[in-house]
């Protein structure tokens, strides 16, 4: 069991860092681009909303293997000189962004509006309507959505090594591994632990954030 | 533009395979009527229950593993649904020869084996190189046929051979022999390690990759889609193709044997081989006369 871990150490360990810059950088756009869509989904202005809805509806309903295929084989047969890096990544994170807007939108809309109205009343202003009063419960609210599109965009991230991109991530790794060793079950055992570690890392850091920021009801 | 070229060719490759096995599905059990797996139903050798070989024929088919994108080896028709191509005929000619109808399934360089582990496949001819790993998983039949590995770069590369890989990108099929062999030619190359060689034909046609390496007729087959790729420097090296069969099943790989010699003793192999690969390589194909140990050694001194 043990054996295909160490003999094969440097392709399950490359794989493994492959995955966390994919999943790291994914997030990133996920996060920035799912905040200003959310952003536009709530302004009090009918077009921009329309936009972030547009967004929402295009990335979240497209599989994202039929992204990493337009931005890859598409675009560059366009013409457009995108590499596998720059492809897998603004694929996962502008998918996931679609998510992530959607969660922050619902969190901006479990603040009652009574509050909202409250505030406006007391004399603050929109913008600090929001600042001091809306997103500080939003954040609380979308906490662990937001932990679970993480978890769910790690997973997802393996699709992009096993698409045209073939970026050498954790699972192309133990597929490589496999190919050369026909130790199946061994081999994507080790795989899923290093999915695991990943993915539990995430877990425990949202449990934190959770009750550092937990709302007593 | 592309398409419609390849439509053509899968076409006019169609029109040839239909005078081999009727209209119905790939299942062609009508193959018997056909000169390449011409067997009189007579002849048809009956095998105990208990066998692997009598329970494919009380099931009346037997399930074998091909490549769906390998032309000239094992292509899906898209117009007809029907693969065809070299390794098909093998199939086709062990399913006469045993009076049952041939299933083809799809199974890429990644999944073979399993397959054959599993019985989601009977009989593997999947373009699959003799090899001394895969010999201790599965059994192999005599080689059928023998291929040379080159390189394929777009028509205006100034690659010229193995040696101008180092720093560029090539792509080749994950659990291919080829991983192994590009590491030691061209250990600075980047490897694109993909599930398809259909993919690797798009990634050098969209220039993610600046060179594709496999088998001289994989690659073949992808320049007859896209004639503005080229074929590159010397022959890296030499592929034997077998039949991967379940580990064990030595009866089993006798009874290929059998089929395999009868098609290259009465001719019936140099027409096919003309039929699918001769055509487009212009070359006239020798069937391969060495046995699997043989075929091991040539693949180890690659």
């Amino acid at each position: 069991m043990l054996d295909v871990l160490t003999d094969h150490w440097s392709e399950f360990s490359s794989g493994f860092w492959v995955t966390v810059r994919i999943v790291v950088v994914s997030f990133g756009i996920a996060m920035v681009v799912g905040t200003l869509v959310a952003a536009l989904r709530i302004a009090p202005v009918k077009w921009l909303q329309r936009i972030g809805g547009v967004y929402v509806e295009i990335f979240r309903n497209i599989p994202l293997l039929v992204l990493l295929f337009i931005s890859y084989a598409g675009l560059r047969r366009a013409d457009v000189n995108i590499n596998a890096w720059v492809a897998g990544t603004g694929s996962l994170g502008l998918y996931t962004a679609a998510y992530v807007a959607e969660a922050l939108r619902s969190g901006v809309f479990s603040v009652g509006k009574g509050q909202i109205e409250a505030s406006l009343s007391l004399g603050f202003s929109y913008a600090e309507t929001l600042r001091r009063i809306v997103l500080p419960q939003a954040f609380r609210t979308v906490i662990s959505p937001l932990g679970s599109l993480t978890i769910a965009m790690i997973k997802n991230s393996a699709i992009i090594g096993v698409s045209l991109l073939a970026l050498p991530d954790l699972l192309k790794q133990a597929r490589i591994v496999q190919a050369r060793t026909f130790q199946t079950d061994e081999t994507f055992f080790w795989a899923a632990v290093g999915y695991l570690i990943l993915t539990g890392t995430v877990t425990l850091i949202i449990r934190n954030l959770e009750r550092r920021f937990a709302i007593r009801r | 533009m592309q398409i419609s070229r390849w439509l053509g060719i899968a076409l006019s490759a169609g029109v040839l395979a239909v005078a081999g096995c009727g209209d119905e599905d790939d299942s062609g059990g009508s193959g018997a009527s056909s000169d390449a797996t011409a067997a009189p139903a007579a002849s048809v050798e009956k095998f105990p229950a208990d066998t692997t070989l009598g329970k494919i024929q009380e099931k009346g088919e037997i399930t074998i593993g091909v490549k769906f994108d390998v032309p000239p080896f094992g292509v899906k028709n898209p117009q007809s649904g029907d693969v065809e191509g070299f390794d098909i005929e093998m199939g086709k000619a062990v399913a006469a020869k045993l009076g049952v109808k041939p299933k083809f399934i799809e199974a890429i360089s990644d999944n073979r084996i399993p397959f054959l582990e599993d019985g989601t496949a009977d009989l593997i001819l999947s373009t699959m190189t003799i090899n001394e790993e895969r010999v201790e998983q599965i059994e192999f039949s005599d080689p059928y046929f023998i291929a040379r590995g080159r390189v394929l770069v777009p028509g205006d590369s100034d690659i010229t051979g193995v040696a101008d890989l180092a720093g560029k990108n090539v792509c080749t099929a994950l659990g291919s022999t080829y991983e192994a062999n590009l590491k030691k030619q061209a250990p600075e190359a980047k490897l694109k390690l993909v599930d398809s060689y259909s993919e690797c034909l798009e990634l050098v046609q969209n220039g993610a990759v600046d060179a594709v390496s496999t088998d001289d007729v994989i690659l073949t087959g992808m320049i007859i889609q896209d004639d503005t790729l080229k074929l590159v420097g010397d022959e890296l090296t030499q592929e034997p193709y077998g039949a991967g069969i379940k580990k064990g099943d030595t009866q089993m790989v006798e009874f290929v044997n059998g089929v395999f010699k009868g098609l290259k003793d009465d001719g019936t192999w140099a027409k096919l081989h003309e039929q699918w690969i001769g055509k487009y390589t212009g070359e006239k194909g020798e069937p391969p006369t060495i046995g699997v140990d043989e075929a091991v050694e040539l693949v180890k001194n690659n």
